[in-house]
């Protein structure tokens, strides 16, 4: 039985089913790790089963139940592109007891997926707008797929930028990408970091920054966002003063999660549950949770 | 024999129809253990059903929602592989209050709201429900009668007993319980209007005889809109042990954490294990940030998804069933009727109009 993601009229929501396979993993083999950051790396990886691959299909935004055999199972976005369709990559930071295991395994070892799960960017609603990315840290690795997606799908969108923002240079996940993306005449992309060094000659300052750099009818915009709390905060108060309204403001949100399908209890914010009703929400949705404290 | 028809059973004939029962699955009943105790355990003949128990204090939701559940089983190296466990034995719960019952209905309709969890289903579908109405409010705590859930039942239940003396009222309420009384129907009388109207007696003087009150409404209300300030919550909050016992002796609490655990062999069998939201680790995440920091947002986080109208509609109804269980064990007062209270109190005290301070002008 095969996890299936489909988009409802629902803007949001996704429905899943799995019946008895609920919460057994599929096993995937690591076919190639990427050294990203001191405590990033991404891991490409393939399904054992080829019937489940083939009929495996994900859209931008979602996020998989990873398990490291004998350590546990731990939520991580996809972080490829989704018209990759004989491979997909999870770009994981060594924080816990699954994602430290995560980093200790080597090229051929085996982990268990659960998923796909989750809703998605709202990339087909938003064709015909400018899109404007902005993510921190590690939060580049959810919003990957989507910059991937509109990138293969350039016409269908308006103007494209991307404010990226790190701790350091060396701090920079998918340093490869951006420096192919800095080449484009068609996306903007504009980067900082909070501490330079020697080698680094471009802007210093939080992401907020280069808000005013941007120029976007917000009107006709949409703002996907995804990074740390208080990022999320200060971009969306800017946001909001730019122009944006709230429905246009488009974050990624993580909580610490157990089941993946609603049921553990943990990732509840008020009465929404992070896996199954998000991970994506608009800045709109998000005011309806107190819990949340915008 | 069909839904809805009610039946009496003779006290006599008790343990011969739970006999025959338990010859097609396993009972679970309340059983005195040493110095007392009378807890929901397996029974091995009904001869040990202990009836007229007070209230238990650990619900019999265990036996569909185990305190430690085993998911699968894997092999770890080379060759990974992941091996299902058997589906879980048939069972009757017999004896269990009406409160509990309500909260195993909260329960199914939880686990299989959107996406069907597999082994609730598995263990729900294999367990038929003996319930038994309470002629008096078994202990002063109880307050099922403000939470819609007793002291007797409507709907919902599998088979109603009530105690009419020397015999109980035997009505069958869902196809569940119609077939499993096949098993034990040539000891059934069909009942008699005398018997109709003895229940309904003993039902209104079961209504009368409640001693703790929860205003429910308000408890809705309050939480719903958000508008119990902040440090309400810390007030309360600060005088939580973290003990858990709240969330673990509730009949309706369903969360619950995920852990791999080593087996001699070098498996590893993949468990679930109730969970608390009022212990700090429920929420914090790997790099330590934690979005409920304090007591009082984790207390509020309970009777948020207790009492609030935006869970009634998520859930078909308020996650209380007023068993009384959190009254009988939170050392501090956080207990439903409590918390309703104190806050009733503590937003009057709030919402007084400050007097104007000698220096403002």
């Amino acid at each position: 039985m095969v996890l299936t993601a489909s988009r409802p009229a629902n803007m949001w929501g996704v429905t899943i089913g799995a019946g008895d396979r609920l919460y057994l993993p599929q096993i995937a083999i690591i076919e190639d790790i990427i050294d990203e950051t001191p405590d990033t790396k991404t891991f490409k990886l393939r399904f054992e089963d080829e019937e489940f691959a083939k009929a495996f299909k994900w859209e931008p935004g979602q996020f998989v139940e990873l398990t490291v055999f004998g350590a546990g199972e731990a939520p991580i976005g996809f972080a490829s592109s989704p018209l990759e369709k004989s491979f997909f990559e999870l770009t994981v930071v060594n924080r816990g007891k699954v994602t430290g295991a995560m980093h200790l395994l080597p090229k051929g070892a085996k982990v268990g997926i659960r998923g796909p799960l989750g809703n998605c960017w709202p990339l087909e609603q938003i064709k015909g707008m400018d899109v404007l990315v902005i993510s921190g840290g590690c939060g580049l690795a959810p919003l990957r797929p989507a910059i991937l997606y509109i990138l293969a799908n350039r016409n269908d969108y308006g103007e494209f930028w991307l404010l990226y923002g790190a701790r350091t240079p060396a701090d920079r996940d998918f340093k490869y990408d951006l420096a192919e993306w800095a080449k484009r005449d068609d996306f903007h992309v504009l980067e900082t970091v909070d501490v330079g060094d020697e080698s680094w000659t471009g802007n210093v300052g939080v992401v907020t920054t280069l808000l005013p750099h941007v120029k976007i009818n917000p009107a006709n915009a949409v703002a996907l966002t995804c990074g740390p709390p208080i990022m999320i905060k200060f971009t969306t108060i800017e946001l909001m003063k730019m122009g944006f309204s709230e429905d246009r403001v488009v974050t990624s949100l993580e909580r610490y999660m157990k089941c993946g399908v609603g049921k553990c209890g943990h990732c509840c914010i008020n009465h929404v549950y992070i896996c199954t009703e998000g991970p994506v929400f608009t800045y709109a949705d998000m005011k309806k949770l107190p819990e949340l404290g915008l | 024999m069909k839904v809805g028809d009610t039946y009496i059973l003779a006290k006599t004939d008790l343990p011969m129809f739970f006999a025959a029962i338990g010859h097609e699955m396993r009972l679970i009943a309340p059983r005195a253990f040493f110095g007392g105790d009378v807890i929901f355990d397996i029974v091995e003949s009904p001869k040990e059903i202990v009836w007229n128990y007070g209230h238990d204090i650990y619900p019999p939701k265990r036996f569909l929602l185990p305190h430690y559940e085993d998911m699968f089983r894997y092999t770890t190296g080379d060759d990974v592989r992941i091996e299902p466990l058997p589906a879980p034995p048939k069972q009757a719960i017999v004896g269990i209050r009406s409160c509990d019952v309500s909260a195993i209905r909260f329960q199914e309709r939880f686990f299989g709201d959107q996406i069907d969890d597999p082994y609730y289903r598995a263990r729900s579908e294999n367990t038929v429900l003996f319930s038994i109405v309470c002629n008096k409010p078994p202990k002063r705590e109880c307050f099922c009668i403000c939470c819609d859930s007793g002291p007797y039942l409507e709907s919902g239940f599998d088979v109603q007993l009530t105690d009419l003396g020397d015999r109980y009222l035997y009505e069958i309420g869902s196809e569940k319980g119609e077939q499993a009384t096949q098993l034990g129907a040539f000891m059934l009388k069909p009942a008699e209007p005398k018997d109709t109207a003895e229940r309904k007696r003993i039902e209104l003087q079961a209504d009368s005889l409640f001693q703790t009150v929860a205003y429910m409404a308000k408890a809705i209300m309050f939480v719903s809109e958000d508008q119990v300030p902040a440090q309400v919550w810390e007030e309360l909050g600060s005088t939580c042990f973290r003990c858990g016992a709240c969330t673990n002796l509730c009949p309706v609490c369903t969360c619950f954490t995920v852990e791999d655990r080593p087996e001699p062999n070098g498996c590893f069998t993949r468990c679930r294990s109730w969970d608390s939201c009022q212990f700090s680790g429920f929420t914090r995440e790997a790099s330590g940030h934690n979005p409920r920091p304090t007591f009082g947002t984790r207390v509020q986080r309970r009777f948020y998804h207790k009492a609030s109208y935006q869970y009634i509609l998520r859930d078909g109804r308020h996650g209380c069933v007023g068993c009384g269980r959190c009254v009988s064990a939170c050392l501090t007062k956080l207990d439903l009727p409590s918390v309703v209270k104190r806050i009733r109190r503590a937003m009057h005290k709030y919402l007084q109009p400050q007097p104007a301070s000698p220096n403002s002008s």
